[in-house]
């Protein structure tokens, strides 16, 4: 890691530099309330300052909700060809929690097997992160997910008259070279820059218990009760996946085009809490319940991947708070575990 | 980014490889048996298998779906599936002939039967229904090898007697003085020379030492719960009673998250597992 300072007058022609010469994806506000991740062209549609996007900006790149896997020809033969396409990119304004949400997809589809569709776009990523507000229902301070160890080429933390960069990759370190004059981070700077984390992290209000909850799953996991009060209002919709920067459910479909000699299969987005998703052939269901689905999907949000990974697949985004029209709210059933023990 | 992902070289782990089926034979009424051969020579020869892994076999057009291999490790030239006629790719491939091509990933599955392990001790074998698929593998494997193991049961349970799997086989090893057959049913025909019940009732009779004992369970989900409970009543040790375990796959490798049980992927961690595993998921039986 290298640290490096960038005045705010340099600013404007370092990014105009990078929109120019890549395939540049940065927020964009969609309306009063919401900001998306879009390709940019110009430097006036980039807003950094943004409080909500609903798509997570490195799942929709990485692991877009229709992909296309494999290609097919019927012939005399049939010929098989995988589809791995993508092109250098660089990725602008994403913040911490969602980078690490990213570290999560990099661990899961490396795992066991490597999974090419994902890795192929995920090397062709250029990562520049930037801090942003939370919302009130954010609680990535407590899942540690606040800011960001890894995961990124450059990361540009606003001091107000100039960002303190820090310079993760030698593929950053290039981007640091070629538009504009960066300077040494000095004493001063790295003193700026932890008073301005403290303030920042002074930010986050929601705080949850994780530890607690972690702790005691596997009791709680067999109060029926429980998991029947918390998941009551549930309409299995499953936005709350959608959502998700670390949710990765998907189907496989086999298509036959109209010709009937060439086909595709392609990978849709899946959601773990609607009915269908345990359903096989013969109509058995493997998780008919609600509160069964709910359950195991905290399980793989806060119990599985930290005993594999040691990395927790929530990142405390807060996304599927906001998007509950039932109101299930992740981080007060992550609190009520620590409620029920004590009684 | 981790070194290992950059080292491999970019082929797609869902990209199926052509097979021919050879050869197909009526098993029950439900139940067919498939032949397949994979095309390109290196990779077949590159196929190996353990009794209860699984492939993932696509029918182009329509998808894909999982079924474990039946046949013995031994046989290199072509392995055999046993297939039941349930759904859109079970239904297509029961329409299809000699000579028909279909693709293949595989073979899956970290967790199958420890056959290595299991050597000098006794072997018993309870199935359910479509059960007999996956650890006929097992049983053919122990039969080729039949001197490194010491009893060899096989209990084996389904609706009616039409609906028992590799008919001709079970005769053949009923009259074997080295295998213990138990055949059951719940419905017999007239004529029917077996037990009457459910595979579980067979399980108090069983007569082998339990530290030298390895168990292979496989059949519908409903039969878990009832085995497992009569084996722990008999005391046969966690560690070495293995089940093998059926949830909706969409991939076969660990990406769909489809086949979660617990904390367990049952395609990648399974489908095999130890009752020690999992006796403590309460999902998995
Ligand atoms: C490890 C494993 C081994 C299996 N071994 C065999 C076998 O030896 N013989 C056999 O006849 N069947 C086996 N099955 C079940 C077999 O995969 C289903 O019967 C088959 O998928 C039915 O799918 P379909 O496409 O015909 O039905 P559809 O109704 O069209 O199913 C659609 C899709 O849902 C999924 N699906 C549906 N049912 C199941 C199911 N029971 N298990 C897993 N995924 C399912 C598949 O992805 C399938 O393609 C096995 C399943 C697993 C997980
Ligand atoms: S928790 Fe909320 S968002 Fe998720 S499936 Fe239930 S109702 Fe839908
Ligand atoms: S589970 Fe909810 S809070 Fe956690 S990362 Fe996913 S969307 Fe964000």
């Amino acid at each position: 890691m290298q640290y490096k300072i960038l005045k705010k007058n340099k600013y404007q022609d370092f990014v105009k530099g990078l929109i120019e010469d890549y395939n540049f994806i940065g927020p964009t506000k969609k309306d009063k309330s919401v900001h998306d991740f879009v390709p940019l062209n110009s430097i006036e549609e980039l807003d950094t300052n943004y409080l909500k996007t609903t798509i997570p900006p490195a799942k929709k790149i990485l692991f877009p909700p229709n992909e296309k896997l494999i290609e097919y020809e019927i012939g005399d033969e049939i010929k098989v060809k995988p589809v791995i396409e993508s092109s250098e990119t660089v990725l602008f304004g994403i913040n911490a929690w969602d980078i690490n949400g990213m570290n999560f997809l990099d661990k899961f589809f490396s795992k066991d097997f490597v999974d090419e569709n994902y890795w192929d776009k995920r090397d062709k990523l250029t990562v520049i992160g930037m801090d942003t507000e939370p919302t009130e229902n954010n609680f990535a301070l407590s899942m540690d997910t606040e800011y960001a160890t890894d995961g990124f080429d450059l990361y540009l933390h606003d001091l107000g008259d100039r960002y303190f960069v820090r310079v993760n990759t030698p593929k950053g370190n290039e981007l640091v070279e070629k538009y504009v004059d960066f300077d040494d981070a000095s004493e001063n700077d790295f003193k700026d820059f932890d008073k301005y984390m403290d303030d920042y992290r002074a930010q986050f209000s929601n705080k949850v218990n994780i530890k607690s909850f972690y702790d005691n799953f596997e009791m709680i996991y067999n109060d029926e009760e429980f998991w029947k009060k918390i998941a009551k209002n549930c309409f299995s919709c499953g936005s709350c996946n959608l959502v998700c920067p670390t949710c990765f459910c998907f189907n496989v479909k086999d298509d036959l085009k109209l010709d009937l000699k060439t086909g595709e299969k392609t990978r849709e987005w899946d959601s773990c809490m609607i009915p269908e998703y345990g359903l096989v052939a013969g109509g058995h269901n493997f998780r008919p319940n609600k509160e069964n689905r709910l359950k195991q999907r905290y399980r793989c949000k806060l119990k599985t991947y930290f005993d594999k990974f040691g990395q927790y697949a929530c990142v405390g985004c807060g996304r599927c708070i906001e998007a509950c029209l039932a109101k299930i709210n992740i981080a007060e059933d992550i609190n009520s575990v620590k409620k029920e023990v004590n009684v | 980014m981790t070194i290992e992902a950059k080292e491999k070289e970019k082929d797609s782990i869902y990209k199926p490889f052509i097979a021919t089926i050879k050869g197909i034979k009526e098993l029950s009424s439900t139940e067919k048996q498939f032949d397949i051969q994979i095309d390109d020579k290196e990779t077949r020869e590159a196929f190996n298998f353990k009794p209860g892994q699984f492939v993932e076999l696509t029918v182009f057009g329509l998808g894909e779906a999982p079924f474990s291999i039946p046949s013995s490790p031994n046989n290199k030239d072509y392995f055999e599936l046993c297939i039941r006629n349930v759904g859109n790719v079970s239904g297509a491939l029961h329409k299809m002939k000699e000579g028909d091509k279909v693709g293949i990933r595989g073979p899956f599955g970290k967790g199958h039967f420890p056959y290595e392990e299991m050597k000098d001790n006794n072997v018993v074998i309870v199935a359910g229904g479509l059960g007999m698929a996956p650890v006929r593998s097992l049983i053919k494997y122990v039969l080729e090898n039949r001197d490194d193991y010491k009893r060899v049961i096989i209990i084996y349970g389904s609706i009616n007697p039409d609906y028992l799997l590799y008919k001709d086989e079970l005769e053949e090893w009923q009259k074997r003085d080295d295998v213990e057959v138990r055949l059951t049913v719940d419905e017999p025909c007239e004529g029917w020379q077996g037990e009457v019940g459910v595979c579980t009732n067979l399980i108090p009779g069983i007569d082998c030492p339990v530290d030298e004992s390895y168990v292979v369970v496989c059949g519908p989900p409903v039969m878990y719960k009832f085995v497992i409970k009569e084996l722990e009543k008999k005391c046969f040790k966690p560690e070495k009673v293995f089940l093998s375990l059926e949830r909706r796959m969409e991939c076969g490798v660990g990406k769909c998250n489809h086949c979660h049980i617990g904390d367990k992927m049952t395609c990648v961690d399974g489908p095999v597992f130890s009752l020690w595993e999992i006796r403590n998921l309460k999902e998995a039986i």
